[in-house]
C-alpha cells in the first residue's frame, strides 16, 4: 500500500511540478529565471503579467478565441452528431464509404493541406474572418467527432426510437427529442475534447488568419515567443503562458465533476 | 517497404484522376489587370510613383521591431500625402505570404526575415522579384547628386544580387565575431588574441582563473559554424570562399577548411567549452556569458540588442574579429565576415511596384536609418547613418570593425543558396564540437552533402 | 413506416459533407496531386514529374531517419502510456483527486508543453539536472537533449508525460463501470488482486484499451511540434530526433520543395492508415458483454 501511494504521489508531483514552476517563473525577473530555476522570486514581478496582458494584447486574443472556438464548437457538435447519427442508425448505399472517408480525415498530416486550403478559403473570400475560421475549424473537427459519436449512437437501445416512430414522430423529431438527449454523456465528452483541440489550434489560424487584430490565443502566444524571445523577455513569455493556461485549467477544476461524469459514460461506448 | 511504395503510388494515381478538376486552383496564377501604372518621372519623383495608389507593406516584426518601417512609411506620406500606406508587422512571414506569391497577388514591399521566412533562392528562381536597378540608380533622398547605390555599405548590393541582378536589399549590416566583456578582460589583464594559437593559450589562462573560456548556442549549431568558416576564409582567402559557394569538388576538404575545423575541434579537445553548451539555446548560452561565467561567445552583431534586458551595467560587451588561423593567412588581420539581414524585396507581381521602390528609397534614407540604429541597436547598411551618434559599447566595436576591415570583408552565399547543405553543415559541426567526430570525418561529411547538392538537378545552381 | 428517410438523410448530411469536402478533402486531394510535381511553393506552373518524388523518398537519409525514429516511438510510447495509465487507473480507485491532477497536461497545448520541458531538460539551469544535484546524483547530470543516445528518449518521455492523464481518466471510467459483484465473486472464488485485474478487469475494458492503442499509434507517428520546439537543430543532435513530420515541414518551408514534401505527406498518410488498420486487427478480441 505504501509503495502504491508513493507511486501515485510521484506521478502527481511529476505532473504538477512543471506547471507550478511556470507559475513561479512568471513572477520572477529575467535574471532570476536564468540564475536558478529553483529559487522563488525575491519580490513578485506583477509587472510581467500586465506587460503580457497589455503590451501583447492577450486580452484581445482571448476575446477572438472565445468567438471562434465558441462558434465552431457549436457547429461541430450539431453537424457531428447529425452525421454520426445518420451513419450509425441508418442503412443506405454508400454508408460505409462515407464513414471511412470522414474517418480518413484524422490521418492526414495537416500541414500538407495548408497551401491548397489557403486558396479554397481565399476564393470564398473568408480569409481572416471569424466565420471563415469557424467553418474551417468545424470541418477539421468533424472526423474525430463523427468517429467518437458513431460508436455511441450505435450502442443506444433502439426500442425508444421505435416507440417514438410508432407515435408518429418524424426522423428529425426522433433525433432531436429522443436520441440526442440520450447521447448527452457522449456529447459532453466529445465536446470537451473538441474544446481543448480547438482552443489549442495553431497551424490553421496561422495560415488563414493573418490579421494581428484577429489573432487567436495560440497565435498571440507564438508571436509573443518570437518577439519576447528575441528581446530575452522570458518572464513576460512565462506570464503569457500562464495566462493562456489558466482559463482552461480553472474551467476544468471548476467543472471537473461534470466533465468526469461525461467521460465516464461517454468513454465506454 | 516496396509494397508500401507501390500501394501509395497507385492510390496517388487514383487521387490525381479524381481531383483533376480541383487541381488547377492551388497553383493557378492571377492576372495583372489591376496593376498600378508607372506615373511620369521627374527629379522629384524619379521612380514615377502615382500619387494616389495604395501601398501595402509587410514587415517582419522580430528583434529589431518595425518602427523603422513605420518611419519610412510616414516619410513617404510626407511626399505623397494621398498614398495610403497599409503597414503590417507580422511574424511567420512565409506562412502568411507564400500563398499570396503563388496567387501572384503579393504585397508591394516585403521584409522577408525571421524564422519561417520564404526561401529567397526559390523566389528568385521562380522569377517572383522585381529587379531593383532602377532604385539603385535613382538619386538618394538626402542628396540628389548621389545615387542610392552610392549610399550603401560595400557588399550590400552584392549580397542581394542573384546571377547579376540586384533583387534583394538588406537593411541591417551584420558582422560575425567573438564577443567578450571589456571590463572582465581589463580586470584579469587579458587582451583579445590576434591568432588562434594565442586564443588557445589565453583559454588555458582563463580556465586557471576559474572561468569557462568558451560557450556556444548549441541548440543552433550554425552559431559555431560562423567562426569556423571565418577562420577558413582568412586562411584560404576569397578563392576558398568562392570555391565553397560554387560547390567546387573537394572544397570542404581543402587544407584551410580542414585546419579551421581542427581549430574549433581543439576547443572541445582541450576542454575550453563550458560543459552543457551543446544543449543550450541561444538565450541560455548568451545569458551564461552575460553573467560572467564564460569569457567568449561567437555571435553576430545583433547580440547587444538581443541581450539589452539582461546585460549587467558596466559589462561593456565588445565584438572581436575572429583571430588569424595561421601565420600565413591570405587575408589580413581584421578581415571579417559580414553580411546583411532584414531582406527587403519588391515582388515582381506587386500591384504598385513604383510605390514599393519609392518606399525603399525612403527606408534607405539617413533619417530612417539613424532611427533604426538608435531603436534597434543595430547597424543599418546606409553609410554615415551612425555618424555623430554616441554608440553603445557593442555597436561601437562593430562600427570600428567595419572601418578596420576596409575592403577585407567576406561573406558566404551557400547558406542562402543551398539550404540542404547548411543543414548538413550544422549537423556535422554539432558533432565536431562534442568530439563525436574528428575534423577529417567532419570534412568528409560536409563534402558529401555539397556533392549531393551539386548532383541534384532539382536545385537551381548559382555561381559567383 | 419511416417514410422520408432519404429526405431526412439528405437534409442532415448535406451541410457537414459539403463543409468536409470543401475544406478538408479538396485541399488534400490537391496535395496528392502536387506530390507528382516539382512544385517549389511559389511557382505558378509546376512540372509533372511522375513518380520521381516517391522513388527519391527511399534514398533520402533524413526521411529514413524520421521513419526509424517514428518507428521506435510507435513501439515504445503507446505501450508505456497504456501500462502506466492502467496501473494508475487501478491504483486510484476511490481517490479522485489524483485523477483530476493527472488530467492537467491534457489541458495544455503542445507548444506550451514543449516550451516547459525545454526548461526541464536544459543542462545548467534546468529542473532535471537541478533535481539530480539536489539528490546527490551529480554524476547522472546530462545534456539531455544534446546526447544522440538520449535525446529521442527524452522526447518520448514528454509524449508519455502529456498523454498518460487522459488514458487514466478513460480507463478508470471504464473500470468504474465494471460491476462490483463481478469483482467480489472473483475474490470469493479465491482470485488474487493481480488475477482479477488480468482476467476480469482488462478484458472488460478492452475496447477502451483498443481505442487507446489507435490514438496513441497515430500520435507516435507525429511528434512534430515537440521535436520542432524542443530539440537541438531541430531534429538533432545529428538527426537522432528527426521525425517524418519535421522532414516534411523542412522540405516544404525551408528547402522550398513542396512537390517532394507532398509526396512525404502522402507516404505518411498511407503509413498511418496501415498502422491504424493493423492495430485494429492485432488488438481485436471478442467483445465481452456485461449481461
Amino acid at each position: 500500500m505504501r509503495i502504491k501511494h508513493a507511486f501515485l504521489t510521484l506521478w502527481a508531483v511529476l505532473v504538477t511540478l512543471p506547471l507550478l514552476w511556470a507559475l513561479m517563473s512568471s513572477f520572477k525577473t529575467d535574471a532570476e529565471i536564468f540564475d536558478s530555476p529553483w529559487t522563488p522570486p525575491a519580490s513578485p514581478q506583477f509587472d510581467n503579467w500586465s506587460r503580457a496582458w497589455e503590451h501583447a494584447s492577450i486580452g484581445q486574443y482571448l476575446f477572438n478565441t472565445l468567438i471562434v472556438v465558441g462558434g465552431s464548437l457549436a457547429l461541430t457538435m450539431l453537424l457531428g452528431a447529425l452525421t454520426a447519427y445518420c451513419l450509425a442508425r441508418y442503412e443506405f448505399p454508400g454508408n460505409r464509404f462515407l464513414y471511412y472517408t470522414l474517418i480518413a480525415g484524422m490521418l492526414f498530416p495537416v500541414f500538407l493541406a495548408l497551401v491548397p486550403l489557403f486558396f479554397v478559403v481565399d476564393n470564398l473570400g473568408m480569409l481572416g474572418t471569424y466565420h471563415g475560421l469557424i467553418l474551417v475549424y468545424a470541418a477539421y473537427a468533424l472526423p474525430f467527432t463523427v468517429f467518437f459519436l458513431h460508436g455511441f449512437f450505435r450502442s443506444l437501445p433502439g426500442a425508444v426510437a421505435e416507440a417514438a416512430f410508432l407515435d408518429g414522430a418524424s426522423h428529425a423529431g426522433v433525433f432531436f427529442r429522443v436520441m440526442l438527449p440520450m447521447a448527452r454523456p457522449g456529447m459532453v465528452s466529445v465536446g470537451i475534447f473538441n474544446f481543448l483541440g480547438l482552443w489549442n489550434q495553431y497551424l490553421l489560424p496561422r495560415v488563414l488568419n493573418p490579421d494581428p487584430d484577429h489573432y487567436v490565443i495560440s497565435q498571440g502566444l507564438a508571436a509573443l515567443a518570437v518577439s519576447q524571445g528575441a528581446r530575452s523577455d522570458w518572464s513576460g513569455l512565462f506570464a503569457g503562458l500562464v495566462i493562456a493556461i489558466l482559463p482552461v485549467l480553472l474551467a476544468y477544476v471548476f467543472f471537473q465533476r461534470q466533465i468526469r461524469a461525461g467521460l465516464t459514460s461517454g468513454a465506454l461506448k | 517497404m516496396m509494397n508500401l511504395t507501390r500501394r501509395s503510388a497507385l492510390a496517388g494515381v487514383a487521387a490525381v484522376a479524381a481531383s483533376t478538376g480541383l487541381a488547377a486552383c492551388a497553383t493557378a496564377g492571377g492576372d495583372d489587370g489591376d496593376k498600378v501604372k508607372q506615373g511620369d518621372t521627374s527629379a522629384e519623383n524619379p521612380l514615377g510613383v502615382s500619387a494616389d495608389a495604395a501601398l501595402e507593406v509587410v514587415i517582419f516584426k522580430g528583434g529589431y521591431g518595425d518602427q523603422y518601417a513605420i518611419d519610412a512609411g510616414s516619410s513617404l506620406k510626407q511626399k505623397f500625402p494621398k498614398v495610403a500606406v497599409d503597414h503590417k508587422g507580422i511574424q511567420g512571414v512565409g506562412e502568411v505570404l507564400q500563398p499570396r506569391f503563388v496567387a501572384d497577388s503579393p504585397p508591394d514591399v516585403v521584409d522577408n526575415s525571421g524564422a519561417g521566412r520564404l526561401d529567397l533562392a526559390t523566389l528568385v528562381s521562380a522569377g517572383k522579384l522585381t529587379d531593383l536597378t532602377s532604385l539603385l540608380d535613382a538619386p538618394s533622398l538626402d542628396d540628389p547628386s548621389k545615387k542610392v547605390r552610392d549610399t550603401l555599405m560595400p557588399g550590400v548590393i552584392e549580397d542581394g544580387t542573384f546571377d547579376g541582378k540586384p533583387l534583394v536589399l538588406n537593411y541591417s549590416s551584420v558582422l560575425w565575431g567573438v564577443w567578450y566583456s571589456k571590463s572582465l578582460f581589463a580586470k584579469h589583464g587579458w587582451t583579445f588574441p590576434k591568432t588562434w594559437d594565442e586564443m588557445l593559450t589565453l583559454n588555458d589562462e582563463i580556465k586557471k582563473a576559474g572561468l569557462h573560456p568558451w560557450t556556444w548556442q548549441g541548440k543552433y549549431p550554425e552559431y559555431l559554424n560562423d567562426p569556423l568558416v571565418s577562420l577558413a576564409a582568412k586562411a584560404g582567402g576569397f578563392d576558398l570562399v568562392k570555391s565553397i559557394d560554387n560547390l567546387a569538388p573537394g572544397a570542404w576538404q581543402s587544407p584551410a577548411m580542414l585546419a579551421a575545423a581542427e581549430a574549433i575541434h581543439q576547443l572541445a579537445v582541450r576542454g575550453h567549452i563550458m560543459p552543457g553548451s551543446e544543449g543550450l539555446s541561444h538565450t541560455e548560452a548568451q545569458n551564461a556569458w552575460c553573467k560572467g561565467q564564460v569569457a567568449f561567445i561567437p555571435c553576430g552583431s545583433w547580440l547587444e540588442g538581443e541581450q539589452q534586458a539582461v546585460t549587467p551595467a558596466g559589462f561593456d560587451m565588445v565584438m572581436g574579429t575572429v583571430p588569424a588561423l595561421t601565420g600565413s593567412d591570405k587575408l589580413p588581420n581584421g578581415a571579417v565576415m559580414a553580411a546583411s539581414s532584414e531582406s527587403f524585396i519588391v515582388p515582381a507581381k506587386a500591384k504598385n511596384v513604383p510605390g514599393g521602390l519609392e518606399f525603399l528609397r525612403h527606408l534607405f534614407s539617413q533619417k530612417v536609418a539613424r532611427g533604426f540604429a538608435e531603436n534597434a541597436k543595430a547597424l543599418p547598411v546606409v553609410t554615415g547613418a551612425t555618424d555623430g551618434l554616441s554608440l553603445t559599447s557593442g555597436l561601437g566595436s562593430v562600427a570600428e570593425a567595419v572601418k578596420a576591415a576596409g575592403p577585407n570583408v567576406f561573406s558566404y552565399k551557400f547558406r542562402t543558396w543551398y539550404a540542404p547543405l547548411s543543414k548538413a553543415l550544422d549537423d556535422a559541426t554539432g558533432e565536431l564540437a562534442t568530439k563525436r567526430i574528428n575534423p577529417q570525418q567532419w570534412a568528409e561529411r560536409v563534402q558529401k552533402a555539397a556533392d549531393a547538392v551539386a548532383k541534384d538537378s532539382s536545385i537551381v545552381k548559382h555561381q559567383r | 413506416m419511416r417514410h422520408g428517410k432519404y429526405r431526412f438523410l439528405a437534409g442532415a448530411l448535406i451541410v457537414p459533407l459539403t463543409l468536409y469536402g470543401v475544406f478538408v478533402l479538396s485541399p488534400y486531394l490537391q496535395a496528392f496531386q502536387l506530390a507528382f510535381t516539382n512544385w517549389n511553393g511559389v511557382d505558378s506552373a509546376p512540372e509533372f514529374t511522375g513518380f520521381d518524388n516517391f522513388s527519391k523518398l527511399w534514398d533520402d537519409p533524413l526521411f529514413l531517419a524520421g521513419l526509424r525514429n517514428n518507428g521506435l516511438m510507435l513501439l515504445v510510447v503507446p505501450l508505456a502510456v497504456i501500462v502506466l495509465a492502467l496501473a494508475l487507473a487501478a491504483g486510484t480507485r476511490g481517490t479522485r483527486v489524483y485523477r483530476v491532477v493527472y488530467f492537467f497536461p491534457q489541458l495544455l497545448s503542445v507548444a506550451i508543453i514543449a516550451v516547459l520541458w525545454q526548461f526541464v531538460y536544459t543542462p545548467n539551469s534546468g529542473l532535471l539536472n537541478g533535481a539530480l544535484a539536489a539528490l546527490g546524483l551529480d554524476s547522472w547530470r546530462q545534456s539531455w537533449l544534446a546526447e544522440p543516445n538520449l535525446a529521442l528518449w527524452c522526447v518520448m518521455a514528454v509524449m508519455i508525460w502529456s498523454s498518460v492523464g487522459f488514458y487514466v481518466v478513460l480507463f478508470s471510467a471504464a473500470m468504474e463501470s465494471v460491476p462490483d459483484d463481478i469483482m467480489e465473486a472473483a475474490a470469493i472464488d479465491g482470485a488474487g488482486p493481480m488475477t482479477v485485474f488480468r482476467r476480469i478487469t482488462i478484458p472488460l475494458i478492452w475496447e477502451s484499451v483498443q481505442v487507446g492503442w489507435i490514438y496513441l499509434g497515430i500520435a507516435a507517428l507525429d511528434g512534430f511540434a515537440l521535436v520542432q520546439i524542443m530539440t537541438v537543430g531541430p531534429g538533432g543532435p545529428d538527426n537522432s530526433t528527426e521525425v517524418m513530420g519535421l522532414g516534411l515541414y523542412r522540405t516544404a518551408f525551408t528547402f522550398g520543395k513542396f512537390g517532394y514534401a507532398s509526396a512525404m505527406g502522402v507516404a505518411i498518410f498511407f503509413l498511418t492508415l496501415s498502422i491504424a488498420v493493423l492495430l485494429l486487427r492485432v488488438t481485436k478480441r471478442e467483445r465481452v458483454e456485461l449481461a
